[in-house]
């Protein structure tokens, strides 16, 4: 299997704050991995750098061989690397269809767009339905899969999920991880971050633990289940409200 | 031993003050010693100018809303107190549609400054009430806003103001040691204000106003404390420039020395008073050469026609290009004493917190 | 006092207004920048028609295309050498930025043409009246109430229905998840200052025709009207700013008609009071949003 994503010793800050002390990880061609830590860990923030939405202060990110460190968002976008963000973030002003419009703004061509909605519709038979609606009045169920299916109409090589059962009820969760599994067996490769250690080793390859803006553990996942503790990293981001830098 | 530290402690974190003042004190007695007609007429814009910018700083510095309508308080503190101080023969002659009981009132020139202040201090009271709670975008359009209706009033009120046309005959009182003497008042006052605890509340509310209306501080409260002493501030400085320049119009207060006042506190940096000191010499140096250019392309007829506003065309340039390298300004929003004494291994520019 | 031609002039006045107001909140929707050089734009656009049709004698419906693609040019520029820079430093940065573009354009005009007061001409319809079901009104009041709609209605289809228009509004709510899609940032921004300058040449074009005359400063009280205007209507979206400039157009000849001759000089800080109450009960303005403030890095 190839690389396709190496990440490599980055460091990164919030002005004076350091968020990133030194993450590399590694994620190969049709390869799920886990990103797991609690808040404040640097999960988002390892997102963040790698989608160019924050510039790393150190280190490198290479994405199918090309150097991509410091690029522009949109630019990154275009190589084919999509994110869902943590919290969705829908234009919720913006209708279903013209979230998933915009989702496909790299990849738009006249022949596929038809044929890439009708596969969203298979996957996410809800969107058919709230199409000509307003994605704010989506309920948070149907704004995660409104989410995850405007982030593939960009046909993205890799997939990066940004704590995609955050704030969803249990039932929700597990059809977030049904997806997840489906989005697998198809051949994505795709790149998780999770608090919910238990579920997301369900469901990947591979797992990096972070702690404090740097790797504690990573391996396998059955490596990653054996050398941790679950418990801790689950109970601890249950506690935290969420203000820590890592958002 | 303990007592040594405090002291060394002190010093550290308000060397600015005295370092400031004394650079201030000494220039302008050197200056004044000298005697040079153009330095001491420069020095002497200098001081109020300054006391202005410090003005500015109390509000904007430490509750990071812009405010364009300081000038607009200084235009006060400058029509009342020159209306209060001038002899009524002078205004019946200058300000022919002025109400009678006002062309009769003289008093000496001092409490006339100390009215001016308190009289902007009073309006700030009263239109602070509803703009203080406003916040972001729709605070600056609502001052900016604000500066335009003072710009109106003052244009329009021609039984106070002489309308657009010039106010004059006001008494020369201001020289370059009152005007030193008020600058060096402002230099402590806007430096007692920054560090006192509604100065301290104010810079809190700026740096995140949820979290500090969280822990107990009524955002509101103190950016309208800040608000009413920078217009007082405005107002008084306001009278000593009138003292000085004898004779002006409503123009003098309005968007052209805003931008002079906006440049010389952010090209020093908003965050700090030895921003406003470093800002208002630099802005003045600038703005004298760049007069110096002007007069001598119009004098020796350089160009087939006169140019004016070289001086702010140039301005504007420069003021964009310190944003752009030095968006905290040229010495990043602390105070100078911190900045030389602290340890070189400083955090990023941008970013580091003013205090 | 309210009869057909009071209603027509208050359309017509409204109108301006909702041009002047959308421009501004078009940028600030994006960027969260308060454009105080959006003024300079209008000037601008009175200076083109000024020399086009002076120094180049063109005829009169050229000048006027030549003002709206000056005030769009200047726009786009003033965006990509002033504002494009300091875009990632700070908000206050950027409010000087724009600030110090507007006395730089000021003074540009100062310089390059001449601090006086130059009449610019207008085709002589412009100025001649029409009697419109009993009604006496000015020919250029119609004509903006005219454009006004064409304007809005090409704008409404282009937000709609061109992908670019999505990824704007999509912008002015999220930008940074709008780069996600892989929307080049500076694209949308520079799409939203060049409208903005179109609405700002467009509203010049009858701002200068009232007066028929330009000077650096025509654009002080055209920028003031928008502020109103989109403070009333609220700041966050373009239907407010439509809202508002026309509520603006009303609450302005209401107190033209109300007020006292000897007041009607203070007119600009009468409207300015009822504002301040407005803004006590209502500080988000007539049209609410559910978006909250992001600011572009």
């Amino acid at each position: 299997m190839e690389t396709m994503l190496r990440v490599t010793d980055i460091h990164a800050a919030y002005g004076a704050v350091r968020a990133l002390h030194g993450v590399s990880l590694e994620v190969a061609e049709g390869e799920v991995v886990a990103l797991l830590g609690v808040n404040g860990a640097g999960k988002s923030t390892t997102l963040r750098a790698i989608t160019g939405l924050m510039k790393p202060t150190q280190g490198s990110i290479t994405f199918r061989g090309e150097d991509i460190t410091g690029r522009k968002p949109e630019s990154i976008v275009k190589r084919g690397l999509s994110l869902v963000p943590e919290g969705r973030e829908i234009f919720s002003t913006l209708t279903v269809e013209e979230n998933l419009r915009l989702g496909a703004y790299v990849s738009y061509s006249r022949e596929t767009y038809r044929e890439d909605l009708e596969e969203m519709f298979e996957l996410f038979p809800i969107l058919k339905e709230r199409f000509t609606q307003a994605g704010g009045l989506l309920s948070g169920g149907e704004q995660q899969m409104l989410a995850i299916a405007r982030a593939l109409m960009a046909r993205p090589k890799l997939l990066m999920l940004d704590e995609p059962s955050l704030g969803l009820s249990p039932a929700i969760t597990d059809h977030v991880f049904e997806l997840i599994a489906q989005l697998r067996e198809r051949g994505l490769t795709i790149l998780l971050v999770e608090q919910n250690a238990e579920r997301a080793l369900e469901v990947v390859d591979k797992a990096y633990l972070l702690s404090n803006g740097v790797v504690e553990a990573s391996g396998t996942a059955a490596e990653v289940k054996a050398q941790v503790d679950l418990a801790s990293i689950y109970l601890g981001g249950e506690d935290s409200d969420g203000t820590g830098v890592g958002m | 031993m303990s007592l040594l530290r405090q002291a060394a402690d002190w010093t550290r974190h308000h060397a600015a003050l005295p370092l400031l003042a004394a650079l201030l004190v000494v220039a302008g007695l050197v200056i004044n010693f000298l005697g040079s007609p153009l330095l001491v007429n420069i020095f002497t814009f200098f001081c109020v100018s300054l006391m202005m910018v410090i003005g500015v700083q109390v509000f904007m510095g430490n509750s990071g809303i812009l405010s364009f309508l300081h000038v607009g308080f200084v235009g006060v503190g400058a029509y009342v107190s020159g209306l209060l101080s001038t002899a009524p023969a002078t205004k019946a002659l200058g300000v022919p549609n002025l109400y009678p009981f006002l062309v009769d009132i003289q008093i000496p020139v001092l409490p006339a400054i100390a009215v001016g202040g308190l009289v902007a201090a009073l309006i700030a009271v009263i239109i602070g009430y509803p703009l203080m709670r406003l916040s972001d975008a729709v605070a600056v359009i609502t001052l900016f806003a604000t500066l335009i209706v003072f710009h109106v009033i003052m244009t329009q009120w021609d039984n106070v103001t002489n309308g657009p046309r010039t106010f004059f005959g006001v008494p020369e009182y201001t020289t370059l040691i009152v005007a030193l003497v008020a600058a060096v008042g402002f230099l402590l006052v806007g430096y007692w204000f920054r560090e006192s605890s509604v100065g301290l509340r104010l810079r809190a509310s700026r740096d995140d106003r949820y979290a500090a209306a969280a822990t107990g501080i009524h955002v509101m409260g103190v950016r309208y404390a800040g608000f009413v002493l920078s217009a007082l501030m405005g107002g008084l400085a306001g009278g000593l420039w009138a003292h000085y320049i004898t004779s002006f119009s409503p123009k003098a207060f309005y968007l052209t020395e805003m931008f002079l006042l906006i440049s010389m506190i952010v090209i020093g940096g908003t965050g700090s008073i030895s921003g406003a000191v470093i800002g208002t010499t630099l802005v003045t140096v600038a703005r004298e050469g760049l007069r110096q250019v002007e007069a001598f392309i119009n004098n020796a007829r350089v160009l087939p026609f006169e140019v004016y506003g070289l001086t702010e065309l140039v301005l504007a340039v420069l003021l964009v290009l310190v944003l752009v390298w030095r968006p905290a300004g040229v010495i990043g929003g602390q105070e100078i004493g911190v900045r030389l004494l602290r340890n070189r291994r400083a955090l990023p520019q941008e970013d580091v917190p003013t205090d | 006092m309210i009869d057909l031609e009071f209603v027509i002039n208050t359309l017509s006045l409204g109108s301006l207004y909702a041009l002047l107001a959308l421009g501004l909140v078009l940028v600030y929707g994006i960027l969260k920048l308060v454009n105080f050089a959006y003024g300079e734009y209008l000037t601008i656009a009175g200076y083109a028609i000024f020399l086009s049709a002076t120094a180049l004698s063109f005829p009169w419906w050229a000048t006027m295309l030549v003002a709206v693609i000056a005030a769009m040019s200047v726009s786009f520029l003033t965006e990509f050498a002033a504002f494009r820079p300091v875009r990632s430093k700070s908000m206050d940065a950027m409010l000087v930025t724009s600030f110090a573009v507007s006395i730089f354009l000021q003074n540009l005009v100062l310089i390059v043409i001449s601090p006086r007061a130059k009449a610019v001409p207008f085709p002589a319809f412009f100025s001649d009246t029409v009697t419109v079901g009993g009604a006496t009104v000015p020919v250029r009041n119609l004509l903006v109430i005219g454009t006004t709609l064409v304007v809005l209605t090409v704008l409404s289809i282009v937000m709609k229905k061109t992908v670019l228009g999505m990824a704007m509004r999509a912008a002015a709510g999220k930008f940074e998840t709008t780069r996600l899609m892989g929307v080049p940032a500076n694209t949308v921004i520079a799409a939203a200052f060049i409208i903005s300058g179109f609405l700002a040449g467009t509203a010049g074009i009858f701002w200068v025709g009232r007066s028929a005359s330009v000077d650096p400063i025509t654009g002080s009280a055209p920028l003031l009207i928008a502020f109103i205007a989109t403070v009333i209507g609220g700041m966050h979206s373009p239907v407010g700013a439509v809202v508002g400039g026309y509520v603006y157009g009303l609450l302005f000849n209401v107190l033209s008609i109300t007020l006292p001759a000897s007041m009607i000089s203070y007119r600009d800080a009468f409207m300015f009071a009822i504002v301040v109450l407005f803004l006590l009960f209502r500080p988000e303005g007539i049209v609410r949003h559910g978006y909250i403030e992001e600011r572009v890095g």
